[in-house]
């Protein structure tokens, strides 16, 4: 859901690949990324819509992501909960 | 295969296991993917790098798409396809014992023959209906064909080859006919 933020709207599954993979260093596939934009999909945080089919992609057309008002809220209520839970735990990282 | 056109099996694979919300998006995204990279490094690269994202993407495909019900769709497709073949061909085997040939041995060489038949156009309405019902229903023949085996139903002695050969060639030509067709309606669409 980051990666399409980052994105800003308007991506399809092989740009949000890419985006994880750049910014992770992980190899995912892209059935591992449409699985969860499908999940999100369902609990209404992102929402998708078909493009035009293009002859470089086959004739198929695309399928683009953009987070909704709930996955964006989400999104907040989560990077809230992780800087509450990581506050003044810097210097632990070291000893640990 | 052309230069830009990706492995043919690895897209006949995502084609039967993606569920159909995503299956063109996906395949158009790796195709599209794959287009890039044969320009930038070889075929055989490309192709190893499309065959990786098929074979990491289908556990996760098959996950959600027994989430998402469409498993059971296709088993239902798979199952009442399979119930019409079978009665397809108890009718013909019927009709060939009675009046065409009622010696065993030519009911040994027609059975084949019947069989094959058989499974190859209930492999091509499954298809029609759902790509992802062949691979059911190939799973249903072939599980039907092992118990009938152990059970001994075959009460003419044969060689194991020839119980082999119904076990084998069945689930095949469930899954072999629908593609053949494909491609060649493909080329016709093509001349």
């Amino acid at each position: 859901m980051l990666a399409l933020v980052r994105l800003d709207g308007n991506a399809h599954g092989m740009i949000v690949r890419r985006e994880i993979e750049e910014r992770t260093g992980r190899n995912i596939s892209i059935g591992a990324v449409y699985a969860t934009l499908e999940r999100l999909e369902a609990k209404g945080y992102v929402s998708s819509f078909t493009g035009d089919p293009t002859p470089e992609r086959g004739g198929r057309a695309k399928r683009l992501f953009r987070v909704e008002a709930a996955g964006k809220r989400a999104l907040q209520i989560s990077d809230q909960t992780i800087r509450r839970l990581t506050t003044g735990l810097k210097d632990r990282w070291r000893t640990i | 295969m052309s230069r830009s056109s990706p492995p043919t099996f690895a897209c006949w694979l995502l084609k039967t296991v993606v569920p159909t919300p995503y299956r063109e998006a996906i395949l158009g995204d790796l195709i599209e993917e794959y287009t890039l990279r044969t320009e930038s490094t070889s075929r055989f690269t490309a192709s190893r790098w499309f065959w990786s994202q098929t074979c990491r993407s289908v556990p996760s495909m098959v996950w959600s798409s027994l989430r998402s019900r469409d498993c059971l769709m296709s088993m239902s497709i798979a199952m009442s396809v399979y119930i019409v073949m079978e009665i397809l061909a108890y009718a013909a085997d019927l009709t060939i014992s009675k009046w065409v040939a009622p010696q065993p041995t030519t009911h040994v060489i027609l059975a084949p023959i019947i069989f094959l038949t058989t499974t190859a156009i209930g492999g091509c309405v499954a298809a029609r209906f759902r790509p992802g019902a062949t691979i059911v229903l190939a799973l249903m023949v072939m599980i039907t064909v092992a118990i009938s085996i152990d059970l001994k139903v075959c009460t003419i002695p044969v060689p194991w080859w020839y119980e082999f050969g119904f076990l084998t060639l069945g689930p095949l030509a469930v899954i072999i006919t629908p593609t053949l067709f494909g491609r060649l309606k493909q080329r016709g669409a093509v001349t």
